[in-house]
């Protein structure tokens, strides 16, 4: 190989490898599927309270699970902008009604990021301060995923 | 690919595959007390429903599929609900089942695929 083509193929590799390195420190607990979905998985302990967040963004939706030191499903809510004046709809699908506590979480998830949100929810009723902490950390986590829309 | 890092209570499973020409996503998480099941074609969840096993004493069990969101007037989609509902059950498993279908065609084809790619990927996740 002609030495300069070597030293650029070199360079090259280095960079596509310092790439991966930093892709690989940067998702931790996010798995990439090539077609475009992504999972993220974390845990933050909250007033000796573990809370779960589980993060599926597909492209035109995001799917978020939040348990409460366990792994129940919990109620499933979905919320988005409807038409005809752009104004916040929720709706319990699985269990709940509509003044659970999910529901809040969900309705203000839109507000705040701008996304289609489909919501999972074990938090316990009657705990305002651990239902504000623990969307505060999910809406925390989806801007600095980069998921959120800029709002107007 | 399979994810399940140590500490994480939910373990989940991603899939991507062409089903007739479409290209899929299937995601499989596993609660305490619940299977969730992501199929889209279409980049959202499209229609959402929910599968259990009703409590009973009689020998063979039933179930209870219902549409929770989105499309009501596919049959077919209730009825890849069953097919994996009823898997869950005979695997000994009490859990419920959360399936959505976000999907381009409902052509049986397609769900056969789909249930048997499910099927194929559940015991993993677990």
């Amino acid at each position: 190989m002609d030495p300069n083509e070597s030293k650029e193929a070199f360079g090259n590799g280095v960079e596509t490898a310092t790439q991966s390195v930093n892709q690989l420190t940067m998702k931790e607990h996010t798995t990439q599927d090539g077609g475009g979905v992504q999972v993220t998985c974390f845990s933050e302990v909250s007033n000796e309270v573990t809370l779960h967040f589980q993060i599926i963004r597909l492209q035109k939706q995001i799917y978020a699970w939040i348990g409460c030191s366990s792994a129940k499903f919990g109620h499933l809510y979905a919320a988005a902008r409807t038409r005809p004046s752009n104004t916040v709809s929720v709706t319990s699908l699985i269990g709940g009604t509509s003044d659970n506590t999910g529901s809040g979480v969900a309705r203000r998830l839109v507000l705040k990021t701008g996304l289609n949100i489909i919501l999972a929810c074990d938090l316990p009723k009657n705990s305002p301060m651990l239902e504000a902490d623990a969307e505060k950390r999910l809406v925390q986590k989806l801007i600095s995923l980069g998921y959120t829309k800029p709002q107007v | 690919m399979d994810i399940s890092t140590p500490t994480f209570p939910v373990h989940h499973s991603t899939l991507s595959l062409d089903i007739e020409g479409h290209k899929t996503e299937i995601i499989i998480s596993s609660y305490e007390d619940h299977f969730l099941v992501i199929v889209t074609q279409i980049g959202s969840m499209g229609t959402i429903l929910h599968a259990r096993k009703e409590e009973g004493v009689s020998i063979n069990p039933t179930f209870n599929v219902s549409v929770t969101f989105g499309k009501r007037d596919e049959p077919m989609l209730v009825a890849c609900a069953r097919q994996l509902i009823e898997f869950i059950s005979a695997s000994g498993y009490s859990k419920g089942l959360v399936l959505s279908l976000g999907l381009k065609d409902h052509s049986v084809g397609t769900l056969k695929h789909i249930v048997s790619a499910v099927i194929e990927k559940l015991p993993v996740v677990t």
